[in-house]
């Protein structure tokens, strides 16, 4: 299953990947539309020590949000591993138990419609909207055990070149 | 100042006042955001605006420079996009210096022709200076003002094509010989600036080292006119600055008197509004309305300029508040009446803060116009003196809405000494420099450098200046300021004969035969120019270009556009230049190299961007060392 | 293999969803006293203030138990347990054998010992039933007092006040929250639910409950007189209790299970008798925060609990001790709060506060050594998880403990 990977040398926080989350979850599909209609980016990049730091959700194995949600409106999609409260049987109910739940911050609270969201890898999208916007390559969609090969492959020719 | 692991403020202190930090602390009690949490809120910042590869001019961008768009849509490259940007910046700081000294000129005119309450305070200079203008003697005081101003507007608004008459007559030969071979001999002023936004228009001048060079030529142009053409009309006008004390910081705050301060760079309304204060009528006024008295104060370069002039605004003037980030936090006082905004560094932010106090601002600049801000007494040189009689009644009528209960006034200050000039130094040692020049070759003093420009947060506010300062006089530099570290300075002490304790033996010998502080207060940032004149004086009478001068140039917590005038000026001087914050020009290979390293060769001048204050102090004093040996001392 | 669970809210309905998961043959039996599938006891003030219906308050959706092979015995109560024969008796009579068993039965709500508790208008907010009833008697009601300040007092006097009574909640302890937040932060969200108009009456107790026929005779009308400690006298026509809840563990009694308040659960969901587990309301576990064995009657819990008590039954040995008891999440009014771990700070621990109730700001950190014990925030919650996740895993912050009022502070700051 493929995931959203980050390569934070390469983020130069120029929030883009915040804006087309923004324009995928809007009517109009685009950045100028979804800011006028007020939409939320799912997604958010951090600053640690003047550095840029993209937080995607991790749509994890075993999510604490699905656990905490006492609604039942937070599920993970058995077939897509997709974990979000929208398009279930229940409606979020904006009880902030999955926000209390999730160690990585990456559910946030909207005030306005009193409900949760969350990165829902933009719903069957083939390329997540974030990742396709990134100009620099620091958001990499891929499956866990590639990613992983690669930066073995990565690491393994930076120590034989260095020695 | 409380408690560190509350304070949500990013790496550092917010302020190495603490003052400023206390009242930071009221405000966010209040839940005010000031110019500190919004910085916060600003992070991360766009890494491709801050590497200056962003380019909005036309409407087929924003267009940046990324690893799968090695090219604007036009074709412009990374060099261009970064170099054409500088160019904008260095426009909007010669135009504000532009304005600045537009103003002066026809303060003058109106006074030279009797109709302000300003009158010529320095005829020695005026003819000094008209003499090498080469205007007729043989004319009274008013009738030379009235002709040197004409010259100066005439420098303003002549063509491109017509070289500066200033810098003619002002700059040293070798230095003159250095740019008329790089052929930036600029001419006039409002041309220079029209030329450079031509050139930088979508599709107009796209070669980057063309531009650069625009740069250099139109900081030059600055340079003569915008600093050193303001610094000698306003001491014509206004008294060479002589060497007074003063206070700073926020202790200075009286809590039973009207208080108006005076923030900004043009120091005339202020100058007039400290005159209306000493009148019968206006104390009168005060006294009915329940306070002692009324009190003007500084905040920022029109603070150090109304500090410096003993003969005329020094004598009744109350002290420097602080500088470009606190000005807000002066207004958390409670009890701040007036603020009296002239031409630059007005940031909305401070209404925000005053709509939660009583505090009324007022714009006393045609060009200056705040959302929400009323009250605009533009500035005319024929109605300030009315003028200044409406700012004080306004402010008086204001301090009767002031909520005692909430005047919290933190309990520091410092004292300060101004004053320092050319003709003040000369004065001191005696008529000649030879004095200055002799510890210097002694090695008593190691070298001069120049810590001045705005004051920034990215490096906390003030302290990257401050410790800089302190590391050159602990390694035997005379430091001189100007501008928003000028503020900072006076606030820690260090303007101050005692800081002399804190240099190196060599300094600290020195400072105490002649009875002045280790770091001397030049004043604003227009008195850039005054040092421009002092290093010329310097190199003039060591019989060598400036290049060659044991001297830096810091700028280390540089904020605007007028500072990037005022450094590239100072490269263009010959001088190593070191600026705190990096500038928007990382994403240029070449516009970086040629800034840093390839200009040297050009003008004997270069940048250098060092955050780290100890390592900057580091560099440069191993520059101040290379050129001691180049001069054989 | 038999696997029996007695309960079908968080616990027990997770259990079998994990059974069946790894074993596809085994069978499955789900047993509950309450007629209705799973649904969400924590929706209940959600469905009292009619913005939510039964259908919509199921947490499993309608074919749950058929999609997975689950059989169900609604509306049956399980009275006994025979530890040696391995059999659980029902009310009715019926015995159903198992091989692995699972206690899931919750709490009940705790009814206190006052006078005129248990005539008729007087309801708890347990149950679906429970919401029935206060819903329907709502409708001849104009006024009501809500006894107690907890959770499921405000929720519920929150839920009424919107359907368009007068509400007054009466706490004994002098502020609401009094078991998950600390004083500071009741007082924030007191002040933005009295903003509303329910009044909210704290440091009083209930001494009488005066019956409807000694109003009648009174004052010729139905309705309640509650009587406080104090001597005031609050009118109505409907009560709600909500003065806590008991461990339903009855059941066990002659089963020589080990119980304190709850059924002591080790790491492996198991209790003291073999083939025994508890998962739930009902069950006691080392809280890692205290160090101690206590009740953590919060829906996460229950639903980790059931997970883990289903891996231990079908032989998928799994530990589970990263429990925290307090962890709450609320927002009444306006105001938005969450509370996990410890609330009041012990004596030699440390805190570190900012408080700006004019703002309805209030964030408090409570550490020990460098390691978070507990957290309040409330008014902005953003990031919470990030914090609690520094409580369960004991994570020491020393690294970066200047930062953890920083607005920029989150999971980046943590691994950078």
């Amino acid at each position: 299953m493929k995931q959203i990977f980050v390569d934070i040398d390469k983020c130069t926080g120029c929030l883009t990947c915040t804006l087309a989350c923004a324009a995928e979850h809007s009517s109009s599909k685009d950045i100028v539309g979804a800011m006028l209609e007020k939409v939320q980016p799912r997604i958010s990049v951090e600053a640690v020590n003047g550095k840029a730091v993209p937080l995607m959700c991790r749509h994890c194995e075993e999510p604490t949000c699905v656990d905490a949600c006492m609604i039942g409106a937070m599920q993970k999609d058995k077939e897509t591993g997709i974990v979000s409260n929208e398009n279930n049987d229940q409606s979020c109910i904006g009880c902030w138990m999955c926000i209390m739940a999730c160690p990585y911050g990456a559910i946030q609270p909207n005030e306005e419609e009193g409900i949760a969201i969350k990165c829902d890898k933009c719903n069957g999208r083939e390329v997540p909207a974030c990742v396709e916007s990134c100009h620099t390559g620091a958001l990499i969609y891929v499956d866990g055990k590639t990613f992983a090969q690669e930066k073995l492959t990565k690491t393994a020719k930076a120590l034989t070149e260095a020695s | 100042m409380s408690d560190c692991k509350t304070c949500p403020s990013v790496d550092n202190c917010y302020s190495a006042h603490e003052a400023v930090n206390q009242m930071q602390e009221r405000l966010d009690e209040m839940g005010v955001d000031t110019v500190f949490t919004r910085y916060e809120k600003q992070q991360p910042q766009c890494g491709f605006g801050m590497q200056g590869i962003c380019c909005q001019l036309c409407s087929h961008g924003p267009c940046r420079i990324t690893p799968k768009a090695s090219k604007g849509i036009c074709g412009a490259s990374a060099d261009t996009i970064v170099a054409r940007n500088l160019v904008r910046l260095t426009t909007h700081g010669a135009a504000a210096y532009s304005h600045h000294l537009e103003e002066l000129a026809k303060t003058i005119k109106a006074t030279a022709n009797g109709k302000t309450p300003y009158k010529i305070q320095d005829e020695a200079k005026l003819r000094e200076i008209a003499k090498v203008a080469g205007l007729d003697l043989n004319q009274t005081a008013n009738e030379l003002a009235d002709q040197l101003a004409d010259v100066i507007l005439s420098e303003l608004r002549k063509d491109s094509e017509e070289p500066l008459a200033l810098l003619e007559l002002f700059a040293p030969e070798s230095r003159k010989k250095v740019w008329r071979e790089l052929g930036v001999i600029p001419g006039g002023v409002h041309s220079e600036i029209r030329d450079a936004l031509t050139k930088t228009m979508s599709n107009i001048n796209t070669d980057p080292i063309d531009l650069l060079l625009t740069t250099v030529r139109l900081s030059i142009a600055t340079g003569y006119t915008g600093l050193v053409g303001t610094v000698t009309l306003q001491d014509i006008l206004l008294g060479t600055p002589e060497l007074t004390e003063s206070e700073a910081d926020l202790g200075i705050v009286d809590p039973d008197t009207v208080n108006i301060v005076a923030h900004g760079h043009v120091p005339l309304v202020a100058t007039a509004v400290l005159q209306a204060v000493e009148s019968d009528e206006m104390i009168k006024y005060a006294k009915e309305a329940g306070a002692k008295g009324i009190k003007v104060y500084g905040s920022m370069c029109t603070g150090q300029e109304l500090m410096q002039r003993k003969g005329t605004t020094a004598s009744n003037y109350s002290g420097q508040l602080g500088n470009w980030l606190s000005q807000e936090h002066h207004i958390a006082t409670g009890a701040v009446d007036l603020v009296m905004m002239d031409m630059n560094c007005s940031i909305p932010g401070m209404k925000s803060v005053a709509d939660k106090f009583h505090t009324k601002l007022v714009s006393v600049d045609r060009i200056l116009r705040m959302e929400g801000v009323k009250d605009n007494i533009d500035y005319v040189p024929e109605k300030v003196e009315e003028q200044a009689k409406e700012l004080v009644k306004l402010a008086v009528d204001t301090y009767k809405n002031r909520d005692k209960s909430k005047v919290q006034i933190p309990d520091h200050k410092s004292a300060a000494v101004a004053g320092f000039s050319v003709e003040s130094i000369l004065g001191a040692l005696g008529g000649s420099l030879d004095p200055l020049l002799d510890e210097v070759k002694k090695g008593n003093i190691k070298g001069i450098a120049a810590v001045v420009g705005c004051t920034n947060n990215r490096n906390g506010h003030d302290s990257k200046g401050l410790t800089i300062m302190k590391e050159f006089i602990k390694n035997d530099v005379l430091v001189i300021a100007a501008g928003c570290m000028s503020s900072g300075a006076e606030i820690e002490g260090l303007m101050l004969p005692s800081a002399a304790d804190q240099a190196g033996d060599g300094l600290k010998a020195v400072c105490k035969a002649l009875g002045v502080p280790p770091v001397l207060n030049f004043g604003s940032c227009v008195d850039i120019g005054r040092i421009g004149v002092a290093v010329t004086a310097i190199a003039g009478a060591l019989g060598v270009d400036p290049s060659q001068l044991p001297v830096v140039a810091s700028a280390p917590e540089y904020l605007e556009q007028k500072a990037i005038a005022d450094g590239v000026f100072a490269v263009s001087f010959g001088l190593l230049t070191h600026i705190g914050p990096v500038p928007p020009v990382t994403g240029s290979p070449l516009v970086t190299k040629v800034l840093t390293e390839d200009i040297e060769g050009l003008t004997g001048g270069k940048v250098l961007v060092e955050e780290d204050p100890l390592k900057a102090t580091e560099k440069m004093l191993a520059h101040i060392d290379k050129k001691r040996q180049g001069l054989g001392i | 293999m038999q696997y029996v669970i007695i309960g079908n809210s968080a616990a027990g309905t997770q259990a079998a969803e994990t059974i069946r998961k790894y074993d596809n043959a085994g069978n499955i039996v789900i047993i509950s006293d309450e007629p209705h599938a799973a649904y969400s006891r924590c929706l209940l003030p959600d469905y009292l203030a009619g913005e939510r219906s039964e259908k919509t308050i199921l947490f499993k959706s309608a074919n749950f138990y058929d999609r997975n092979n689950i059989d169900t015995m609604f509306g049956k109560k399980a009275v006994d347990i025979d530890s040696e024969s391995q059999k659980v008796y029902l009310g009715d009579g019926q015995t159903v054998s198992y091989d692995k068993l699972l206690i899931g039965t919750g709490s009940s709500a705790f009814v206190p010992p006052i006078q005129g508790i248990d005539e008729p208008g007087i309801f708890n907010l347990r149950n679906l039933d429970d919401a029935v009833g206060i819903k329907e008697a709502a409708k001849k009601a104009r006024r009501v007092v809500v006894v107690g300040g907890g959770f499921v007092g405000l929720e519920a006097a929150y839920s009424l006040y919107s359907l368009g009574l007068e509400v007054t909640v009466v706490e004994r302890l002098p502020q609401i929250v009094p078991g998950q937040f600390d004083a500071k932060a009741a007082a924030i969200l007191r002040n933005d639910m009295q903003a509303e108009g329910i009044r909210i009456i704290t440091g009083d107790g209930i001494k009488e409950i005066a019956g409807p026929s000694l109003w009648n005779r009174l004052f010729g009308k139905t309705g309640k007189g509650v009587l406080l400690d104090s001597g005031e006298r609050l009118k109505c026509e409907l009560v709600v209790v909500a003065t806590g809840t008991r461990p339903n563990v009855g059941l066990t009694a002659k089963t020589g299970i080990k119980v304190n308040r709850g059924i002591e659960i080790n790491e492996y969901m198991e209790t003291s008798v073999p083939n025994i587990y508890a998962a739930g309301d009902v069950a006691e576990t080392v809280d890692v925060v205290s160090g101690e064995l206590g009740l953590s009657p919060i829906w996460p819990n229950a639903i980790v609990q059931g997970r883990m008590a289903g891996l231990n039954m079908v032989g998928e040995t799994r530990k589970y001790s990263q429990m925290i008891g307090m962890q709450n999440s609320v927002e009444f009014r306006n105001v938005p709060a969450i509370a996990i771990g410890l609330t009041r700070t012990p004596d030699d621990y440390e805190e570190i506060v900012i408080h700006r109730p004019h703002l309805n700001y209030y964030r408090k950190l409570i550490l020990k050594d460098d390691v978070l014990k507990g957290m309040i925030f409330v008014g902005d919650i953003r990031r919470a998880g990030v914090y609690a996740a520094l409580i369960k895993k004991k994570v020491p912050v020393t690294k970066f403990k200047q930062q953890l009022f920083k607005e920029s502070f989150g999971y980046s700051s943590i691994i950078s």
